[in-house]
């Protein structure tokens, strides 16, 4: 800290507890929390779904809605005391010193009224500014946040400029009137990958040069591990443990926060070498609290004292503050995985490769309606959105195939037009042996039986009006995979087969975690007995602990059947763990694809390597080279022309004419060595330099 | 595996639950009771009039236009009949049986309102999920003669309705279904384009499974709730409709007697007798009424259960 | 803009010719035999059959409604064999349809068996003579001729004839020889502005209907001026409010007054303020075309029935639209941008709630001529809404046909306007 150390800190929590009001309970959200936080400081909150982490944000400037409340605890801000305040006394601190940020940037900001007017209010109302002082104010603010054109920026309206964009607005319009305290509560969780990137730079580069302290609520343990500089660990409402970043990850004390970083897929790892080993079980609910130690019923160290005696949070000598009885006697290093838990089998690459499924210069685009007159009357030329554009691909039987993109790469457009949801325009589709380009209305039950798919969204992949037998049985019933009679058995073997007992049978989804309904998904997939299933997201929707434990479940499944997986992702460190082959697609091409170990590897294509780059790794030591992408992607109705990713190439002025070839003319597959193509102009050589000379830069 | 032995039996404790559930949600909600209260009274009172009253309902037995006394309750009407009786009698048409002919008599159960409202729910439903979930041009074409019929004034409606059929309780059971069915079709499409784009409708479409089979057995039924509580609004909307009819002289006919008749009937001597017309009126606005807070209340209750 | 604009216009426009065409159904297909009103019951087929030509009811239905819709002058031109104008009866106003022969206006009767000319002067009065007719012989040998008869109809005579004409006329049904063949009744169709001959009053519909649209619309518009500022005012209260006391009593008025019909509303208040108090007149007395204005008192009560029946619907529209929006992240972090209270509500919200009440506002407009209709039956308003009750109730079918495409014109350009206001309230429509 380069500040002076101040007699109180900025926010200290002692001892707060938060519930809300239901129809039928009080429910506690947030459990004698405390915590501090100096000025200038970042203090990062992580922890799953359900543990609190949104509601202590909420609960600091007392805005819990109607049915929240806060029961007991005090909240201490510049040394005055916040709990118990009036609506009018805390209205003149919000948006003023203490500001927040939150995750959703265009729900957060109003549709009706144009940015300069949301902005100025800000500074209109706290600091009673005229109008042109107010404009200037906002301007040199979204300067700050590096927004391009600034003064013609107030003039519009939210949904007129990008993501990104939208969380630079919102995060200068808390810095307008330079707060004490920003809380941001998962500010980059809906924004792509190389957004996020941007964003969490600005974020980093705001703490250098502002006297704020922040408060950055995350789930994400890689994007924790860049911005703070200590970190608290929640669980079902309680902080378990509160250190230093470096401490949090080098050495944690708690065998919860030991859980997390064990089960978060990292760039380094890869499915042969490595193992991602989840938590068992879930986050306790409100209602199903145990009575000890919060965790003792997911904790492999778990004594009789844990389960009737409560840990107070203590402050250990190296000045970690950890809430659990045993930590002294918990050593990470001689850490075995319990008994009990999922683990991927043992990897077997089939012996001699087949292969299953070819995609020969796929095509699809999508008409996309005019906005003009003329094109109502069809006198102007109908444009489309070239989804996929010349997509060719190989898998072979028994392997991992993943795809990796951002929003509108037409990664998801690939899978459905191979599943059949969409029909191809024209290119072929060869599957074990036959052409499947139709839709699925004209392909034969037998060929749709052999393809299934597993969705993203748990909580909208099962029917909520059957039960979970109803939902396995359907497609038994439709392929005729089993006769009538054996129905039921060969449920309760597939749910046995994604670790679930008979019991789940009879439950609704409405019963289910998000866990185990992705894993009823994955068993009504496995149902007809599918050669090939292609997963759309499987876990991004997840927590981290169930995520590990169903990556795991993906492997045992294709290990047991023989199974091909094609999986949809944006995460490159899932992809990086699951699959066997890669393909990273940008504005509907395939810029690189290859063996997992190749593509993780130089040489890069630029957009892969920027892509990596962007990854949050779950490690504060990290220093990893800082590829940024400029300006937006841009749209699928008019590609740039030449090479698609040369508006945004970072690379593009090591081309020996500047880059002028980029422009013009598209580039073809180089073959990097075997079966790893890089579509790019630059030569193999310059590429393979790309890691190396950034280090150095 | 021995999971056959081991499988418990799968229907009536759901069943008992969920029954249990729904009451439990009802009488959460100090609305929802006072609604049922009321519709309660008044099906009451129509069972009851099926075996008693105090008075033969069409008897000219009394002087016309008597005031409340302690035999006629509530009076009688212009031609010297007890209004009570007449009143309790004019539940049925409502609310218990439809005359589907008067020579002979030909009488289904349920009343006039709720099988109007089952037409409507059942026409307007079929048209909303295969315009939601076909999309394009059947969506288009089910949309445009949709608008044409919501373009009509309901009340203009009813009155071509009944001009070119003639009044009966068929023709009103068939006003009413041509006049709720664009309604229920923007609910169950607005419904459908949400429900399209669940994941599990993905699922279904990959198993192969036929347009119908995911309209009927996918969608609907994660649309019952609000269809529900649009179809109890709608009975209140029927019973409302059937009164105005009536007041217009449009409605359904004789010899039963039918509230907004009897309004219409006592609106012409009500210098003479004003009390008259109070009574039925006041029977249809309290049915209409409770219906409302019935469906008001319980939508309020299914919406913070859901949350 | 324009897009959405025109997009708009065309919707509507297949929307109107959806309903003419439902209409005309309706009304045509399923309304009876209209010989028996106009005849009585013991009149002949023969009879019935020969009325039915004359008023052009034998041709098929797709051309009667080509007729009615946009007129039957078309085809009737090419058949006349001088050039057909329209022009006002002296007397009535009304239109009636000539021939020019020579710059005459003529028309033709039967007198005796004998074709006559009735030419008509610059001056208007009108002067009889022997037709100069010009017969033309037909494919089958007969001669004919096609001319205008004194009720509006083309009308092809054939020369000796004997096919039997039954005339209705006041006396009664008298019967005629010697000529009409065929008969195409000339219109200009409703979408031209003759909605035909009302079968009531035998005067033109689009003589009555208009003045009688202009009594509603004072009364529609006066309640519709009067309540909306009213129950959009209390709607946000009750919204702002949600779940607390005062939410709960706007809540439970507005769904009383929506749930009670409006003739019970308006009964009530005749009880109440027309038989008990006597303050207020409990019928209207129309003498003069312009008693509304005379006496405003009559139209109290039929105003504050449609405002009742009115109020709770827009109260809980715009009650719902304004709690849904208080739950958005847009007003979360206005709060949290510690914007006052007042500004939260009247900058952010308002604006946003108002959004969704516009639109189902304007579609409302359809409850609102229902409560219209029955209004002016109860309380003897002679608008349009008792016009088409009334012409509804004797099967005037030209009559209610065009009420109801007035009012389904009024519901759809209303709804125009309700999608132009949307647009203008909504930035993400407007710059799109």
């Amino acid at each position: 800290m380069n500040l002076p150390p101040s007699p109180e800190p900025l926010l200290a929590v002692q001892d707060l507890t938060v519930s809300y009001r239901t129809r039928t309970a009080r429910i506690q959200a947030l459990r004698n929390v405390s915590l501090t936080l100096k000025p200038g400081e970042t203090l990062g909150i992580v922890g799953e779904s359900g543990c609190g982490k949104s509601t202590l944000g909420w609960s600091i400037v007392n805005f819990l809605g109607a049915n929240g409340f806060i029961q007991s605890g005090s909240i201490r801000f510049e040394g005055q005391e916040l709990v118990g305040r009036s609506d009018r006394q805390l209205q003149q601190l919000r948006g003023n010193r203490i500001a927040m940020v939150f995750q959703d940037p265009l729900q957060a900001l109003n549709p009706a009224l144009q940015l300069g007017e949301q902005m100025r209010e800000v500074l209109r109302v706290h600091q009673q500014m005229s109008k042109a002082e107010a404009t200037t104010r906002c301007i040199e603010t979204l300067k700050r946040v590096h927004m391009p054109d600034a003064a013609g920026l107030l003039d519009r309206y939210p949904h007129q400029i990008s993501g990104g964009q939208q969380q630079r607005v919102v995060i200068a319009m808390a810095l307008l009137n330079d707060p004490a305290l920003l809380i941001l509560d998962e500010p980059t969780t809906a924004l792509d990958v190389t957004v996020e990137a941007a964003v969490l730079d600005l974020v980093a580069e705001l703490r250098q040069t502002l006297e704020t302290a922040l408060l950055f609520i995350s789930h994400n343990l890689g994007v924790i591990a860049r911005i703070c500089d200590r970190v608290a660990v929640m669980y079902a409402g309680e902080i378990v443990e509160q250190a230093t970043v470096t401490e949090i990850f080098q050495s944690p004390r708690h065998p919860y926060t030991q859980g997390l970083i064990r089960c978060v897929p990292r760039l380094g790892t890869d499915k042969n070498s490595s193992m991602l080993f989840p938590i068992p079980g879930r986050v306790p609910r409100p209602d199903e609290r145990p009575a000890g130690c919060l965790f003792s019923t997911r904790c492999q160290y778990a004594e009789e004292r844990c389960r009737t005696e409560a840990p107070l949070l203590r402050s250990l000598p190296s000045g970690t503050q950890v809430r659990c009885h045993l930590t002294e006697q918990i050593d990470p290093q001689r850490w075995t995985p319990p008994a009990e838990a999922e683990m991927p089998p043992p990897k077997t690459s089939p012996a001699s490769p087949s292969l299953l499924l070819t995609g020969s210069h796929l095509h699809k685009a999508y008409p996309v309606p005019g906005t003009s007159l003329a094109s109502l009357v069809g006198l102007e030329k109908r444009r489309s959105v070239k989804a996929v554009d010349d997509v060719s691909l190989k898998v072979d039987k028994g392997t991992t195939l993943g795809i990796v993109g951002e929003s509108g790469s037409g990664k998801s457009t690939l899978v459905k037009s191979i599943i059949g949801l969409e029909g191809i325009d024209h290119g072929s589709l060869e599957f074990m042996g036959m052409e499947i380009h139709q839709p699925l209305s004209r392909r034969t039950l037998e060929t749709i039986r052999e393809l299934q798919m597993v969705f993203q969204n748990p909580d909208s992949t099962m029917n909520p009006s059957y039960t979970v037998g109803q939902q396995i049985a359907r497609p038994l019933e439709r392929f005729h995979t089993v006769p009538r009679s054996q129905i039921r058995d060969e449920v309760v073997r597939l749910l046995r087969a994604v670790r679930l007992n008979q019991t789940y049978y009879d439950r609704y989804p409405r019963q289910l975690s998000g866990g185990e309904k992705q894993r009823v998904g994955i068993a009504r997939a496995l149902a007809s007995q599918p050669s090939l299933i292609l997963c759309d997201e499987p876990v991004s929707a997840l927590d981290v602990s169930v995520q590990a434990a169903i990556l795991n479940l993906l492997l045992e499944v294709q290990a047991a059947n023989q199974t091909t997986l094609i999986l949809i992702a944006h995460d490159l460190s899932v992809v990086r763990f699951i699959a066997d082959q890669v393909a990273v697609m940008y504005l509907g091409q395939i810029v690189e694809s290859g063996p997992v170990d190749a593509l993780y590897a130089p040489p890069y294509h630029p957009y892969t390597e920027a892509l990596l780059s962007a990854v949050p790794e779950p490690d504060p030591t990290l220093q990893r080279s800082r590829i940024r992408l400029e300006g937006e992607v841009p749209s699928a109705i008019n590609p740039p022309t030449g090479c698609r990713f040369h508006t945004r190439c970072p690379r593009r002025s090591w081309m020996p004419d500047g880059g002028q070839r980029c422009q013009t003319e598209a580039p073809v597959y180089q073959e990097a060595s075997p079966g790893h193509q890089i579509l790019c102009h630059l030569p193999l050589a310059t590429l393979q330099r790309l890691e190396s000379e950034t280090l150095s830069v | 595996m021995n999971s056959t032995t081991l499988s418990p039996p799968t229907q009536p404790p759901g069943l008992l639950r969920k029954l249990a559930n729904i009451l439990s949600i009802l009488l959460g909600s100090r609305t929802a009771v006072t609604g049922l209260a009321v519709v309660l009274f008044w099906l009451g009172i129509g069972l009851l009039s099926l075996v008693w009253t105090p008075h033969p309902p069409n008897a000219q037995a009394f002087d016309a236009n008597l005031p409340p006394t302690s035999t006629n309750w509530m009076g009688t009407d212009h031609l010297g009949r007890d209004i009570w009786s007449r009143v309790m009698a004019g539940t049925q048409v409502v609310l218990l049986k439809t005359r589907l002919s008067t020579d002979p008599q030909v009488v289904v159960p349920g009343g006039v309102a709720l099988w109007g409202v089952i037409g409507a729910v059942v026409v307007g439903g079929l048209l909303g999920v295969n315009a939601g979930y076909r999309g394009g041009r059947v969506d288009q074409a089910i949309m445009q003669l949709l608008d044409a019929l919501i373009a009509f004034p309901v009340i203009v409606l009813y009155l071509v309705i009944v001009t070119a059929l003639g009044s009966g309780d068929v023709v009103v059971v068939l006003a009413i279904t041509i006049t709720g069915a664009p309604g229920v079709a923007r609910l169950v499409r607005g419904l459908t384009l949400d429900i399209k784009t669940r994941e599990y409708i993905r699922a279904a479409e990959t198993r192969g499974e036929s347009a119908n089979y995911i309209m009927l057995r996918e969608i609907l039924p994660n649309a019952r709730g609000p269809i529900l509580v649009d179809a109890m609004l709608r009975v209140g909307y029927a019973i409302f409709a059937i009164g105005t009819l009536g007041f217009l002289g449009l409605g359904l006919p004789p010899p039963d007697p039918d509230w907004g008749s009897m309004v219409n009937d006592a609106r012409k001597y009500i210098y003479a007798n004003p009390i008259a017309i109070l009574w039925p009126a006041l029977a249809i606005a309290t049915l209409v009424i409770g219906v409302n807070l019935f469906a008001d209340g319980l939508r309020e209750e299914l919406t913070r259960y859901q949350q | 803009m324009a897009r959405f604009l025109v997009r708009n216009l065309v919707s509507m426009g297949t929307t109107m010719l959806l309903v003419s065409a439902l209409l005309f159904l309706l009304l045509e297909v399923a309304g009876g035999d209209i010989t028996v009103r106009l005849l009585g019951v013991f009149a002949s087929p023969e009879q019935r059959d020969s009325l039915r030509r004359q008023l052009g009811l034998d041709a098929p239905a797709w051309q009667r409604y080509l007729d009615w819709l946009v007129g039957s002058d078309w085809r009737a031109r090419p058949l006349s064999a001088y050039p057909l104008v329209t022009t006002p009866n002296p007397q009535s106003g009304e239109a009636e349809w000539w021939a020019e022969v020579a710059g005459v206006l003529t028309r033709w009767r039967l007198v005796d068996g004998e074709l006559t000319a009735i030419q008509r002067a610059a001056d208007g009065t009108e002067s009889t003579a022997p037709a100069q007719t010009v017969w033309q012989r037909a494919p089958d040998g007969s001669e004919i001729f096609w001319g205008v008869d004194i009720r509006n109809n083309l009308v092809q005579w054939q020369r000796g004839s004997d096919l039997e004409v039954l005339v209705l006329s006041e006396a009664g049904v008298r019967s005629e020889r010697g000529g009409p063949q065929h008969y195409i009744p000339l219109r200009k169709g409703i979408v031209r502005g003759d909605a035909g001959m009302s079968l009531q009053s035998n005067r033109p519909v689009s003589a009555t209907i208009f003045s009688r649209a202009a009594n509603s619309l004072i009364l529609a518009g006066a309640a519709f001026l009067l309540v909306m500022p009213l129950a959009l005012f209390c709607g946000v209260l009750a919204g702002v409010h949600e779940g607390r006391p005062l939410d709960r009593i706007i809540s439970i008025t507005g769904l009383g007054f929506t749930a009670t019909p409006e003739f019970v509303i308006g009964i009530f208040l005749i009880l109440i303020f027309g038989i008990w108090l006597r303050w207020l007149p409990a019928t209207a007395v129309f003498l003069t075309g312009d008693a509304i204005l005379r006496d405003p008192k009559i139209l109290v009560l039929p105003i504050l029935t449609l405002m009742a029946a009115e109020f709770g619907y827009v109260a809980r529209i715009t009650r719902a639209s304004m709690a849904e929006v208080m739950q958005t992240p847009y007003i979360r972090t206005a709060f949290l941008k510690g914007l006052p209270r007042q500004r939260v509500i009247f900058r952010h919200a308002l604006r946003n709630a108002l959004l969704a009440p516009v639109t189902v506002i304007m579609l409302q407009i359809n409850w609102l001529i229902g409560g219209v209709i029955v209004v002016e039956v109860l309380f003897g308003i002679p608008g349009l809404g008792s016009y088409i009750y009334d012409a509804a109730i004797f099967g005037d079918f030209n009559a209610v046909a065009a009420a109801a495409m007035l009012t389904v014109s009024i519901a759809v350009l209303t709804r125009l306007a309700g999608d132009l206001l949307y647009l203008y309230l909504n930035p993400r429509i407007r710059f799109a």
